[in-house]
């Protein structure tokens, strides 16, 4: 197509040589989008200022323990006079938490948001990385004497050694001689003589159970565990069983008969109290029944020789030393021998009754919630109490039955250290004594 | 700009820090005990040299403004621009540990990818546009000056089809028996052009009028050419000329049009870019500081 004839000169001419100095509406938009946008932030920002909040500025929600301060930054972030940083230091924390030293053999001290990380959202600043916990233990170092713990823990995992309680060569240090196959069997021998068939729960029960128990006594405090250790921090009186006590759990089938003249029992005592208790009770009873002071002896007649009767009369000291002493035989030699270990000294004298020893708490550096696994039966973890005949036996899980459910991944319960560990030694923990006002964090008039 | 093989060894150097940061970055992930932090001393090397790319980025506006700096020259700014530019998006999310934070701070996460991602939309438009202006528009002029221009082409067509057709008024002569031989000749010329004048009226030049809005029968050049193709012949050999010369006028004006369109696709995605880098680099500025106090 044969078109107009457009020399470069005549294109040029075409062109008006002042138009630069008229902005096209284009570059006009672009100038002042370019003016407006900025505008836009600054405004944004003053108007956090004006209205006196520095939320602005905030690195994340708050964490759910701290949603309450959200709007009080300087609660943490103190800043010193004179200085231009406002870093929430280690001094905001322990304000209003005390955080007591993890081990006195520990190499360094983290600061405490090094472990427990604000402004990550609504979560549980207690639940920490494993990297808080391997930045030591994964190649621990101590001062001081060297440390007995394992130096490589990586992980749940990886690393994780075998509870202490079952390491090789552990064994129960409890002194009750106790049979668990045995109280499991079927058909055992019930308190009135029927055949029972026992359950774990008939003897182990967390403290604050409510139930009666079939086969006990409604007799006997139950004992919390935090009791018996040192534990001051509140566990969950569903946490821990509660110590097997003979009061409640033994009396109904094991009774402490002495004598057939008598019905009941010794009290569940020291050897001195048994020896005191027999002798007030036979006193009793042989100053009720004199008659018995005169004992025949007994018949060794023989089919071809007959034999005069013997007749011993004896005094009531004589005659109460002699019951005192068949009724210690039978209780030392059988008894409580049955499930004590008795040291009874050639002399005669009182024996000596070992320490039960029974251990409340297995592992007392770790945490443990039975409330939580209660949706598990108990041989699932306990697996060998059915089968157990010493008292040696330990019958906790081992880290592998742990590990079944207790795993990374997106199909296990929560395996990280603090679900099990705390860093914060609490037996340690210092009062700490409040400072803010409900008006101070916004919060009243 | 074209990115070609003159930009080898900006996307070689980009590539080795890239390399190099995530190298830094993934240990340091792995191993911080409560996850990477822009506050931690890995984390604000980050932000440190993530804000440098941005700032020198930021910077080829003021280079455009004053071309005499002899400060490099301005392709090596330009080139610059777009790979520091590019890396300042990986850096800032290592800076930031993959988290958006707080108000300030999820803002700025948000402006950093628009501004890069319209960035990169831009550099390949300008990649690829020129080469389909040339194409399409070998008559391109100042964009400036377009409706300038479109004026100029509608005057020149109407003087065309006026030379052409408006000159030659009917004279009436009173007189015995009616026209003179020289009128009767103009009323049968007149007649013969009737075609081109009422094409023209009817489509011409409402289309040089419209601006390129609107689709109107000359706006495709096919149907453009089947068009001019029956007029002609409808026009006598005399006029011939003239509808090709309009024919060419309408090409004129469909390449303003062409080039109008692919310069608002060039550049109309800076009128978010630019805007939004400077509220950008404004609150990177808030953000550094209040940072580090906080």
């Amino acid at each position: 197509m044969a078109g107009p004839e457009r020399t470069t000169k005549k294109l040029a001419q075409r062109i008006d040589l002042t138009y630069f100095k008229r902005p096209h509406p284009f570059r006009t938009w672009r100038f002042w989008l370019s003016v407006a946008a900025p505008l836009v932030a600054i405004l944004w920002i003053a108007w956090y200022g004006v209205a006196g909040s520095n939320r602005v500025y905030s690195g994340g929600k708050m964490s759910r323990a701290h949603a309450v301060l959200a709007a009080k930054c300087d609660a943490c972030h103190l800043r010193q006079t004179g200085s231009f940083s406002a870093k929430a230091s280690d001094q905001a924390c322990l304000a209003c938490h005390d955080g007591p030293i993890h081990h006195a053999n520990q190499a360094f001290t983290p600061n405490c948001s090094s472990c427990h990380e604000e402004h990550q959202g609504r979560m549980r600043l207690a639940a920490t990385a494993d990297v808080s916990c391997t930045q030591c233990h994964a190649n621990l170092r101590t001062t001081g004497e060297p440390t007995h713990y394992v130096r490589d823990i990586e992980n749940f995992g990886a690393g994780h050694p075998e509870f202490a309680a079952l390491r090789p060569g552990a064994v129960d240090p409890g002194t009750i001689k106790l049979n668990h196959a045995v109280h499991m069997k079927k058909n055992l021998k019930g308190p009135n003589g029927e055949p029972v068939q026992m359950d774990c729960d008939d003897c182990h029960r967390p403290p604050t159970s409510t139930q009666p128990l079939r086969f006990g006594s409604a007799t006997g405090m139950p004992v919390l565990i935090a009791q018996k250790s040192d534990l001051p921090i509140a566990i969950s009186a569903r946490a821990y069983m509660a110590p097997v006590t003979y009061a409640k759990h033994c009396v109904a089938c094991h009774g402490l008969q002495f004598d057939k003249r008598f019905t009941e029992s010794v009290p569940h005592d020291t050897p001195q109290v048994i020896h005191t208790f027999l002798v007030q009770r036979f006193q009793q009873y042989i100053a009720t029944h004199p008659a018995e002071l005169r004992e025949l002896g007994p018949d060794r007649t023989l089919p071809q020789k007959p034999l005069p009767v013997a007749l011993r009369v004896l005094t009531p000291d004589q005659w109460v030393a002699e019951r005192v002493s068949e009724s210690e035989e039978l209780l030392w030699r059988k008894t409580c021998k049955q499930c004590h270990a008795l040291s009874i000294p050639a002399d005669g004298a009182l024996p000596t009754v070992a320490k039960s020893n029974i251990t409340a708490r297995w592992m007392p550096h770790a945490d443990f919630n039975h409330e939580r696994h209660e949706l598990l039966k108990c041989t699932e973890c306990h697996a060998g109490a059915l089968t157990s005949h010493e008292t040696a036996d330990i019958l906790l899980p081992g880290i592998a039955t742990c590990e079944k459910c207790h795993h990374s991944g997106s199909d296990g319960a929560e395996a990280r250290c603090f679900e099990c560990h705390t860093y914060h030694d609490w037996t340690k923990q210092k009062e700490v004594k409040g400072r803010l006002t409900l008006s101070g964090i916004g919060r009243g008039e | 700009m074209r990115i070609d093989n003159t930009h080898k060894k900006w996307f070689a150097a980009s590539l080795i820090i890239f390399g190099v940061a995530t190298a830094v970055y993934v240990p340091y992930a792995a191993h911080s005990p409560s996850g990477p932090r822009g506050g931690s001393a890995i984390g604000l090397t980050f932000g440190t040299v993530g804000s440098a790319f941005m700032v020198f980025a930021g910077l080829l506006a003021a280079r455009k403004k004053v071309p005499v700096w002899r400060l490099g020259r301005a392709q090596s700014w330009m080139r610059g621009h777009l790979w520091l530019g590019l890396l300042s998006l990986p850096i800032i999310f290592f800076h930031a540990g993959f988290k958006f934070g707080g108000p300030l701070t999820s803002v700025l996460m948000v402006l950093v990818i628009i501004v890069v991602a319209s960035g990169v939309f831009g550099a390949a438009l300008q990649h690829y546009l020129p080469r389909v202006m040339t194409a399409q528009a070998p008559g391109e002029t100042i964009f400036e000056q377009i409706d300038h221009v479109r004026e100029q082409l509608a005057a020149e067509a109407d003087h065309l089809v006026q030379s052409a057709t408006g000159a030659a008024e009917p004279a009436r002569e009173e007189g015995r028996g009616g026209l003179s031989l020289a009128v009767q000749s103009e009323v049968a010329l007149d007649e013969k052009l009737a075609p081109l004048r009422n094409f023209y009226e009817l489509e011409v030049r409402p289309f040089l009028q419209s601006g390129g809005k609107g689709q109107l029968l000359l706006s495709d050049s096919d149907r453009a050419r089947a068009a001019f193709e029956g007029l002609r012949t409808l026009l006598p050999t005399g006029a011939q000329e003239t509808g090709k010369r309009l024919e060419a006028i309408c090409e004129e004006e469909r390449q303003l049009h062409r080039e109008s369109r692919i310069h608002y696709w060039l550049h109309g995605w800076l009128m978010m870019h630019i805007p939004l880098s400077f509220a950008l680099l404004l609150l990177g500025c808030v953000h550094a500081i209040t940072a580090l106090r906080y």
